[in-house]
């Protein structure tokens, strides 16, 4: 993906859209609210007692000292405080969860064009892992950074407006304090914390490599002799992510003994002027009070900012990462198929093909017409260009040159993708008010609904991840009966029995042709048995079609017996003997 | 998170630490230095109040020295918690790593990668938030309170009574809501796992919904998904927050209540509590001050019990990681890189010349799976080519795993070159043999690291030919350096396989003896026949074992060994 800049603000605005407005702004005040009303219960509280503690001296002043007000709101402070806490962590939750729900929906349709969707196949499986982490790490932009910055500039206010009102310039200083070494303190560790940050998600995602290439390709290692070293490699990346963790450490604790003299200089400070302001008779023991209390626990919310600081420059991260998926759908690439004449299914004229980032033709001047209702097989090696011209076919590839026109189309790929939901939904892909009825009559053609019948759930059977609780059989037939439901009339199928042993590939084969009437049907393979079924065979070699035979043809023949027959008994069988 | 169907039926992870590291002293020291702080601060609203303002300049600076020690104490304990936690983390994933390389690699109850990845790196960094907080605040809990409380009670018991009644009542109504509150927030970890886990499985089979034209309906999914899943994550969080708002609640009615009865205290309404007559307004002030810090332990604590789900699950899993696998052999010799000394010198250097390799009863067995075959006797003479076929299933992939000893054998013993094939001796024997996988993985790195596998007895001259010979051409030659794909995204079928065979060809400079299993599985005839000449020119002159249902490549062996399952007995 080219790194296009992006503004943050552009960013920030698109993350702002997905979740309702007044989540945000309702979560953020009442954070402020929460902390706010904290401030407010200790100072009051400090100038009931003072105040009191003055009235109690003289009897008289002792009786007609208003006991209600303050005690009243005292105790509405506290359960209000309660109120706001809960509400806030509440609506705070709520708006992130939202953003998680949107943000998934976006990026899973930023990939969804036809180019984006080609070039995502080309990613390592870490890059999906790394997009999930970076979801996570958005969390931490709000929960951590924005909410505690509004608390703490709420903090700083009232602690400024409470002295203000004592004596103006002494509340203006006391806020812009605050403000300055509040924040200051957080922006330093964020700018401190940056390097490590990214340094630990680096050295944790090659921890993660390296532990895939430990237990994936253990063997490998082993028989190299490298295990040791393998293991060497794992425990200096675990050092450099202790490392970087220490540092972050360091920082954050740093910036905790930070906020902690900041607080008590904040203190100190507060108590000499409360004093200066006593002795000129401004104000009394319970302004002095009050002051002392809203004072102390006015650095308080800064010192919340901590977490979020340490973790900026990860999240920093995850906002360039993702943001061109957020803002904008990677560029999808033009693949408008036109329709073909009449009695056509599927017309090249002379299309060539290219994939992104490869300086070879993965197809060229490929000249063919298939008839409608036809059954075609592509044969040829394994990166010969099969796969490219079905692609060219269903519109996932553009034609760089040439002309391409098409039929709609489904496409069976190679590996069988079912996914992790019950059968039902992994069904209704393809058709979706498909009724039971019809479902089963597609379970029924596949030779499954016998099978299904058989698990205690039926249709509602889970699957787990890539189709697991099935067999390579039942997969694939369960591929099949979702092909049989979709309406279009070309069937794209690659190697639709790869990876089967011989006996399912049969049965799988003979229940697809028993399928295919009355569908036009491109198969790409280079096993005979998916071959031999075929009206015509395309044969294509280094991107080019060299071959175009039809059945009943000696051409035909000659071609299907370049392909492998791993079917049927081989002849060494007679001289295999045990030991 | 992903894992945490894992955890839900293994045992209660034993807590690594029960001692308290050295920072949670200091932690627990500078919630303490709060008491002189609050006494300077309430003797100095009490001077104001008595006229004596002026005098105040010193406690201001005794508040600063105080404050000042308050933090460095703070910042020292939790680096020195930090770096206890740390420690125990780091040993746990050398453990971990530990037991993954030494446990065999046929082994069933293995660990997926992908699984044992997370596990390693992303769970495993719940531990440390959890370690190092945990204790500091378990013994802050402990220590602190009662301290406050013994402070407020010497100045009026009816203030100290008021913070007793409130904090038992804390931890009784937490244990009433918390229970269901740890159970929520668990379920909400693994639902957030989940919606992680169903955009990954889409977008893996983006390809098959585009196809189908399902994209616009699964993005609605994933959109209904997720807004389902927030709906039951908020109704469960509305439980699970109550717990903190208790305790809120009734810390801010305890602050409260001790505010207003010193308050009436002081005008002359409650004239009882104390001990020696009314308060003064500096003593009142004391206890005031002291009311909040007797909460906000606990209030740390429900914070930490946050981060211990997370933690003791990660725990558990690394812990379970760690115990209990199928041994791989010779295993203590692999893995310890640190203690293994250098060859040892009664090694002999690792020749490529043919091995004699057989089998004595060898009885094929993969672990957990019943007996399939008769107890095998075997002699392959030195440079022989042999096939090993028989139906998919037979145990050719198990005998071939047992002669490199990537399995004990259980029965019957393997010999090479007459050396038996045990825990002392599979280091050297290996060293004797090239492996060529029916699965190859494909490593995180350049083709060149690929070829190698960081081989130091590989020159990057050996890796010209190699990659000619398995006819890695093209865009991988061009670019030794360049980078692949975690599991070999990048590579197809037949690049995978000549990847693998150009591995096996810069490890035949030193192995006599060649095990390769379903070379050209899957592969089209014309690769297929490429991968068979390049297999037999590597093995000109050396010992080759395949395991094979080719029959193409059966038929251009020596010998063809036919795995015979064993019919049941009527």
């Amino acid at each position: 993906m080219k790194p296009a800049r992006i503004p943050l603000r552009t960013m920030l605005a698109a993350l702002a859209a997905m979740a309702p407005r007044r989540l945000w702004l309702s979560g953020m005040a009442l954070a402020c609210l929460t902390v706010l009303m904290g401030m407010a219960l200790l100072g009051l509280s400090g100038w009931f007692i003072a105040a009191t503690a003055l009235a109690g001296l003289v009897p008289a002043t002792a009786l007609v000292f208003d006991v209600f007000m303050p005690s009243a709101g005292i105790r509405l402070l506290a359960l209000g405080r309660t109120g706001a806490r809960y509400g806030e962590r509440l609506v705070t939750h709520d708006a992130t969860l939202a953003v998680l729900a949107a943000l998934r929906e976006r990026l899973f349709r930023s990939w969804a064009p036809a180019g984006a969707a080609w070039q995502l196949r080309l990613r390592p499986a870490r890059w999906l892992q790394r997009l999930t982490s970076d979801v996570d790490a958005l969390d931490s932009l709000y929960l951590r950074l924005a909410v505690p910055l509004v608390s703490a500039c709420g903090a700083a206010l009232l602690a400024a407006v409470v002295l203000g009102a004592m004596q103006w310039q002494l509340g203006l200083a006391l806020g812009l304090w605050l403000l300055l070494v509040g924040m200051g303190i957080a922006v330093l560790l964020a700018l401190r914390a940056r390097r490590p940050a990214l340094r630990r998600a680096a050295a944790l995602e090659r921890l993660r490599a390296q532990a895939v290439d430990l237990v994936a390709g253990q063997t490998d290692l082993l028989m190299a002799g490298r295990l040791p070293a393998q293991c060497a490699r794992l425990a200096a990346t675990e050092q450099a992510v202790a490392q970087a963790d220490r540092q972050l450490n360091r920082l954050e604790a740093r910036a905790t003994t930070a906020y902690g003299m900041a607080g008590a200089l904040t203190l100190a400070g507060v108590l000499l002027a409360v004093g200066w302001l006593a002795e000129q008779g401004v104000i009394g023991a319970p302004g002095a009070a009050l002051a002392l209390l809203v004072a102390l626990a006015a650095m308080e919310p800064f010192a919340a900012l901590r977490r979020g600081a340490v973790e900026a420059g990860r999240t920093w991260l995850s906002i360039k990462r993702l943001a061109p998926l957020v803002v904008q759908a990677p560029a999808a690439i033009n693949t408008e198929v036109n329709l073909p004449s009449d009695g056509a299914a599927v017309e090249l004229v002379h299309a060539s093909a290219q994939h992104r980032g490869s300086p070879q033709w993965a197809l060229q001047a490929v000249d063919v017409r298939i008839a409608a209702g036809s059954h075609v097989a592509v044969i040829g090696a394994s990166g010969a260009g099969k796969s490219t011209l079905l692609s060219l076919v269903a519109g996932e590839l553009p034609a760089v040159q040439g002309r391409v026109a098409a039929l709609p189309s489904t496409w069976l790929t190679q590996r069988t993708e079912l996914f992790q939901d019950s059968l039902r939904d992994n069904l209704l892909l393809a058709r979706f008010d498909a009724s039971d009825a019809l479902l089963w009559q597609a379970l029924e053609d596949a030779g499954l609904a016998a099978d299904v019948r058989a698990m205690p759930l039926g249709l509602e059977t889970r699957l787990g991840e890539g189709g697991l609780g099935l067999s390579g059989g039942q997969a694939r037939r369960l591929a099949l009966a979702r092909l049989s439901l979709h309406p279009a009339p070309v069937w794209l199928l690659d190697e639709p029995t790869e990876g089967l042993d011989a006996a399912t590939a049969r049965d799988v084969l003979a229940c697809l042709g028993s399928q295919m009437k009355g569908h036009t049907v491109i198969v790409a393979t280079h096993l005979r048995r998916e071959a031999e079924t075929a009206d015509r065979l395309l044969w294509v070699e280094g991107g080019r079609l060299r071959g175009d035979a039809l059945r009943g043809t000696a051409d035909f023949d000659n071609l299907l017996a370049r392909l492998r027959d791993d079917a049927t008994a081989p002849a060494v069988h007679a001289m295999a003997k045990g030991f | 998170m992903k894992s945490a169907d894992l955890h839900q039926t293994a045992r209660k992870p034993r807590a690594p630490r029960r001692r308290a590291d050295r920072g949670t002293g200091w932690s627990v020291l500078a919630s303490l230095l709060w008491l002189p702080q609050a006494a300077l601060l309430a003797t100095a609203v009490q001077w104001i109040a008595e006229g004596r303002a002026a005098e105040v300049d010193g406690l201001a600076l005794g508040l600063l020295a105080l404050g000042v020690a308050k933090a460095w104490c703070d910042g020292h304990g939790m680096r020195l918690s930090f770096d206890a936690a740390r420690t125990e983390l780091q040993t746990l994933r050398a453990q971990v790593v530990q037991a993954l390389a030494s446990s065999s690699p046929l082994d069933t109850q293995r660990v997926p990668s992908g699984q044992a990845a997370s596990a390693v790196a992303e769970q495993a960094e719940a531990i440390v938030p959890w370690l190092s907080r945990y204790q500091t605040a378990m013994w802050r809990t402990t220590v602190v309170p009662l301290v406050l409380l013994l402070a407020v009670a010497w100045q009026s018991w009816v203030a100290a009574l008021i913070l007793l009644m409130a904090a038992p009542l804390i931890p009784l109504f937490m244990a009433i809501v918390g229970w269901r509150a740890q159970a929520a927030s668990e379920a909400h970890m693994v639902q957030l796992g989940q919606m992680n886990a169903f955009l990954l499985d889409r977008l893996r089979g983006l390809t098959t919904l585009r196809a189908l034209g399902a994209v616009d309906a699964t993005a609605q999914r994933l959109r209904t998904h997720a807004e389902s899943l927030r709906q039951r994550t908020m109704r469960v969080l509305r439980i699970a927050f109550l717990s903190s708002a208790v305790l809120e609640l009734f810390s801010a009615l305890g602050v409260a209540m001790v505010a207003v009865y010193v308050g009436f205290h002081l005008l002359g309404y409650l004239e009882f509590g104390t001990w020696h007559g009314r308060l003064s307004l500096g003593e009142a002030l004391f206890v005031l001050l002291l009311a909040p810090s007797f909460f906000e332990p606990l209030r740390e604590l429900s914070a930490v019990w946050h981060d211990r789900a997370a933690g003791e699950a990660a725990l558990q899993t690394l812990q379970r990681m760690a115990s209990g696998a199928q041994p791989l052999p010779g295993a203590q010799v692999v893995t310890n890189a640190a203690a293994a000394p250098a060859p040892e010198p009664t090694l002999q250097p690792a020749t490529a010349a043919a091995a004699r390799v057989t089998l004595q009863a060898l009885q094929v067995q993969a672990p957990g799976a019943a007996v399939q075959l008769a107890p095998i006797h075997a002699d392959i003479q030195p440079g022989e080519h042999v096939a090993l076929w028989g139906a998919s299933g037979s145990g050719k992939s198990v005998l071939l795993a047992q002669i490199a000893g990537l399995l004990p054998s259980t029965q019957g013993k393997v010999l090479v070159d007459g050396v038996p094939m045990a825990d002392d001796t599979a280091v050297a024997l290996r060293r004797r043999m090239a492996w060529m996988g029916q699965h190859p993985h494909v490593f995180a790195g350049s083709v060149a690291r690929n070829i190698s596998v960081d081989r130091h007895d590989v020159v990057s001259a050996d890796m010209g030919p190699a990659m000619q010979l398995a006819g890695l051409g093209g865009v991988l030659q061009a670019r030794p350096s360049s980078s692949l794909g975690e599991g070999g995204q990048g590579l197809s079928g037949g690049e995978a396989v000549r990847l693998a065979l150009a591995r096996l060809a810069v490890a035949t400079s030193h192995a006599g003896v060649l095990l390769v299993d379903e070379p050209t599985a899957h592969l089209d005839p014309a690769t297929a026949a490429q991968v068979t000449e390049a297999l037999l020119r590597l093995a000109e002159g050396r010992t080759l074992v395949v395991a094979t249902h080719d029959p193409l490549l059966a038929a251009r062996m020596d010998r063809v060994v036919h795995l015979q399952v064993q019919e049941a007995e009527a």
